[in-house]
């Protein structure tokens, strides 16, 4: 379910301060930034210039310090942190640069785990894991914990435990930011085809040729949103 | 996966570390465990020791221990009028003194004299022979039967020492009746028993009709307490305790301290334990704030990864207590062994004696540890800033 005006996440001037002993840093400024369903969006930016924050507040993560957030149409500052937890696990997936799969459990667990915390039944579970690893072509690899992965494929399996909730969204932060060219590579395809299946992203990322697969590059600077371009 | 499955797998993750927790509260149990029976085995040990003699009120002169303090004056007499009193089903009078009996050592065996007048049957247990009759009969306990080289049917000559240990007494021939096992005997202590009448002799003939304690059988109809009045009430100048106000005595008295020993262990062994528990959690989960972080970021509740610790917390304290028992129950027996050396100490007395109670206390404990043990890395789990952490694991 979405906004009033179809939107996933209808965020209005919000802005994001740290208070500091040296006295309160601005990480996200102002921002304004509407994301619909489908929407394929990339962050750039230099290193400190907010983007993570950014994300983490798109995520539910962080709160604003101001301005307005909706997610689904729900003011995100009212929720409580119960209310929010539950937001994420239903409706936002989030990849990771260092991928932080469980060790001690298979694929195939990583990927049931949110499913499992969900309250999924035990047969949907299995069911929506196979298929998902299928997805991420990582079928045959069910069994294997993540220290018997690649990096590339312990990716594969973090996208597909961001999925397994079926989010309405998936937020990526540097998701190729720990992979050699030709894996990243590999990954940017899966995430389109994610977003091409229908779930709308956002990605923190530096690297051009990621962002360049965006139909919205967001360039940020000092914690605002310098402009916007939109790809082919 | 629930949280007690997601501690499990958490914990065999790290095989080692889980290890050293479980084997660090097993031991730590078991010390807790040993000092729980010593609070009370001491106590315990000692009245079923005593209600094991089949009497249950103890007369005796003053409040000196039977055998170093003042004898009771007509203590034939006495016994057979208390076991007159209604509340009473029998009596027996006890005198405590000592003999030399030659052996193939210079100085002759050393042993505890016993002598018993009254109407009861005799506190001891006979396992060969027979008890006592009306000549000169002695039983023997078996390490004197040991020592002395010495059967049911034997003669034996032995020099009492009585009120006066350098008083040269003739020496007295008795046949050896029985060989019988004394409640309060010691481990290595040699003990002889006859009639009253019969240590009186051996003690040169002028101590008869003195005991150091009467011991009291109460009516069942009527119990200890009402015998203990009434025999008060018959001889207002002797001390008159059944056996649980005895025990209470030694519980206020000289074992207090096993108690307080106990209480001061049983707190030093649970804040190591907390402090074990802790450090380990805290290592661990600061391992794995990341991970933690990013379960949050996923939907996890914090109450979900607040029970995730507290679930590893109860795994490593609940296996660590089910090692502990069987390891402080070998570890009581050793203790218990050793202690037993101390002089003096009956052999049926145990420092170390089981009771439900210890279970169900040291089941308290190792829970409460376990809390407590995991308040710190729960708070810090609780309390972890989601987007911090997974950026600072980034940037770190």
């Amino acid at each position: 379910m979405n906004g009033a005006n179809g939107h996933i996440v209808e965020a209005t001037h919000i802005s994001r301060v740290f208070p500091m002993p040296a006295g309160p840093v601005t990480a996200v400024a102002d921002v304004t930034l509407r994301i619909a369903p489908g929407d394929h969006i990339a962050i750039r930016g230099p290193s400190g210039c907010g983007k993570s924050t950014l994300l983490h507040m798109l995520g539910c993560v962080e709160t604003p310090t101001s301005g307005t957030l909706l997610f689904t149409g729900n003011d995100v500052t009212k929720l409580s942190d119960r209310q929010r937890s539950l937001l994420r696990l239903r409706s936002i997936g989030f990849v990771f640069q260092r991928f932080y799969l469980l060790p001690m459990l298979t694929a195939a667990e990583n990927v049931e785990l949110p499913q499992s915390e969900a309250n999924v039944s035990k047969a949907e579970r299995r069911g929506r894991t196979k298929e998902l690893l299928e997805y991420v072509g990582l079928a045959s690899r069910a069994d294997h914990r993540p220290s018997e992965l690649s990096g590339g494929e312990m990716q594969r399996v973090a996208i597909a435990r961001a999925l397994a909730n079926r989010p309405g969204l998936l937020l990526a932060d540097e998701p190729t930011g720990e992979l050699d060219r030709a894996t990243g590579e590999q990954i940017a395809a899966l995430l389109d085809r994610v977003n091409a299946d229908g779930t709308a992203m956002v990605i923190v990322t530096h690297d051009p040729a990621l962002a360049e697969r965006s139909t919205r590059v967001l360039s940020m600077r000092d914690g605002r949103i310098e402009n916007e371009t939109a790809s082919a | 996966m629930n949280a007690m499955g997601f501690a499990w797998r958490s914990l065999v993750r790290q095989p080692a570390r889980a290890s050293l927790g479980v084997l660090g509260v097993a031991a730590v149990g078991a010390l807790l465990f040993d000092m729980l029976l010593l609070s009370q085995g001491l106590v315990i040990s000692m009245r079923g020791l005593l209600e094991r003699t089949g009497f249950d009120v103890r007369v005796t002169a003053t409040d000196a221990m039977p055998g170093s303090g003042p004898l009771i004056q007509n203590a034939f007499a006495h016994t057979q009028a208390i076991a007159k009193l209604p509340s009473v089903r029998s009596a027996i009078a006890l005198r405590f003194a000592h003999a030399v009996v030659p052996n193939d050592t210079p100085r002759g065996l050393y042993t505890s004299f016993q002598g018993v007048a009254g109407t009861a049957t005799h506190p001891w247990t006979i396992l060969r022979g027979r008890d006592i009759g009306t000549g000169a009969e002695i039983v023997i306990n078996e390490n004197a039967a040991g020592q002395l080289h010495v059967e049911p049917g034997a003669r034996l000559t032995l020099r009492a020492a009585c009120a006066d240990e350098e008083q040269a007494l003739p020496p007295v021939e008795f046949t050896v009746a029985g060989i019988a096992q004394f409640p309060f005997d010691t481990p290595n202590g040699t003990t002889l028993a006859t009639s009253l009448d019969r240590l009186a002799d051996a003690c040169g003939g002028n101590e008869s009709g003195e005991a150091d304690i009467i011991m009291v059988a109460s009516q069942e109809t009527a119990g200890p307490d009402a015998a203990v009045a009434d025999v008060a009430a018959l001889f207002p100048d002797l001390r008159v305790l059944s056996n649980a106000e005895e025990v209470n005595r030694f519980e206020r008295g000289g074992f207090t301290y096993f108690r307080q020993i106990s209480t001061v262990l049983t707190t030093v062994t649970l804040a190591f334990a907390v402090l074990l528990i802790t450090v380990l959690l805290t290592v661990s989960i600061n391992q794995r704030l990341g991970e933690i972080a990013a379960l949050r970021a996923l939907g996890f509740s914090r109450w979900r990864v607040v029970a995730d610790v507290f679930c590893e917390s109860v795994l490593i304290v609940g296996g660590g207590g089910l090692l502990s028992l069987p390891l402080g129950g070998m570890l009581a027996l050793g203790l218990d062994q050793i202690l037993k050396r101390i002089p003096g100490i009956p052999a049926e007395v145990h420092f170390f004696v089981y009771q439900p109670s210890a279970l169900q206390i040291h089941v308290l404990l190792l829970a409460a540890t376990s809390v407590i043990a995991a308040l710190y890395p729960i708070r810090i789990v609780a309390s972890l800033p989601i987007a911090a952490t997974l950026r600072d694991e980034v940037v770190g």
